[in-house]
């Protein structure tokens, strides 16, 4: 009778702490998850809006940007006739935002072909340098003048840099 | 007596016993209860995530800017204009109403730059345009779970206070 009641007792403990230390283990995996997970969440969010910014300050750069020449000040705005001008002469820039290349596709309305003096602006993409590398890329309003007026496309500009950004 | 004082002693083991039963349920009970507590948890932190996204807005951002081919005799206007055009119940200078030109425009627009399907990241996007409070545009497009990034722009033209929100969902 005693020998049964005291193997009862160290059932007893057993099953106390195999459930507190499952508990234990249970609320670190939790914590543990929702630490880990926020960091993450927070080192993607801070590469993507790095890489964006970047592209953005590009795009709002003087050689791109279309200032007030259509009307307002805009921001991710780009000169489509800049954009040509700087095509033209890219041996010129091609260190000068630190980039492998800068490629520009009209997204919409999509137009096929590489633009160049001789079908532009019916054209859908501009390759400044090169188009090899890691890219990032973001929306821009690709305008023009046409017949003194506006003419505004949505477009992709992507930046490559060299294969080891990431 | 003796038998009766041994009944007794029996009495209250067994009493004791049952306590430490009663105790030992009562605590298994708070464990499985936590735990269900903490699981719930975990299954409500895989739920949809969002984010304000630069990429997003720069969308919308170019998308206002996308000049259309409905025109007046001053030209052509842009989608942004189109949207006060279309409050106003205007038609464009060919007879076509703004506000088809306007719905479709932004689906096309939306449908160019979000593409989506099994073999893509995007599954879905939501698109609305309201003016001074009222709905002018409202696109859904695929599947609307999951992760999701969005944008809000307000803008005011022509005196009309314009909202444009955006909320693509990825796989």
């Amino acid at each position: 009778m005693v020998d049964t009641r005291g193997q009862m007792k160290i059932q007893q403990m057993a099953f106390m702490l195999i459930a507190v230390t499952l508990l234990f283990v249970f609320v670190g995996i939790f914590f543990l998850k929702i630490i880990l997970s926020d960091l993450n969440q927070s080192a993607e969010g801070l590469e993507e809006k790095n890489a964006l910014l970047t592209v953005a300050r590009l795009a709002d750069s003087p050689e791109f940007s279309c200032g007030s020449s259509f009307g307002t000040s805009r921001s991710n705005c780009v000169d489509f006739d800049k954009v040509m001008s700087l095509s033209e002469i890219p041996e010129r820039y091609s260190n000068f935002w630190g980039v492998e290349g800068i490629s520009i596709q009209r997204i919409y309305p999509s137009v096929e072909g590489i633009c160049t003096t001789g079908n532009y602006p019916d054209c859908g993409e501009i390759n400044l340098f090169s188009d090899e590398g890691v890219g990032v890329s973001n929306f821009i309003s690709l305008c023009r003048k046409s017949e003194q007026e506006e003419v505004c496309d949505v477009a992709r500009i992507t930046v490559y840099y060299g294969g080891d950004y990431e | 007596m003796l038998l009766g004082s041994l009944f007794i002693m029996e009495g209250t083991m067994n009493k004791r016993g049952q306590e430490e039963i009663v105790g030992f349920a009562l605590i298994i009970i708070i464990v499985a209860v936590a735990l269900l507590f903490l699981f719930s948890f975990y299954i409500k932190g895989n739920d949809g995530e969002s984010a304000e996204s630069y990429e997003v807005g720069s969308f919308v951002q170019s998308a206002l800017y996308y000049t259309t081919d409905c025109e007046d005799f001053l030209g052509n206007f842009s989608v942004q204009e189109l949207i006060s055009e279309c409050k106003a119940e205007e038609r464009c200078s060919d007879g076509r109403n703004s506000c088809e030109i306007l719905d479709q425009t932004l689906r096309d627009i939306s449908g160019s730059s979000w593409q989506f399907g099994s073999d893509r990241p995007v599954s879905g996007y939501v698109l609305n345009v309201s003016v001074d409070g009222l709905e002018l545009v409202g696109i859904q497009e695929g599947i609307h779970e999951g992760n999701f990034r969005n944008a809000l722009q307000s803008i005011s033209s022509r005196g009309d206070s314009i909202e444009v929100s955006f909320r693509v969902y990825f796989k």
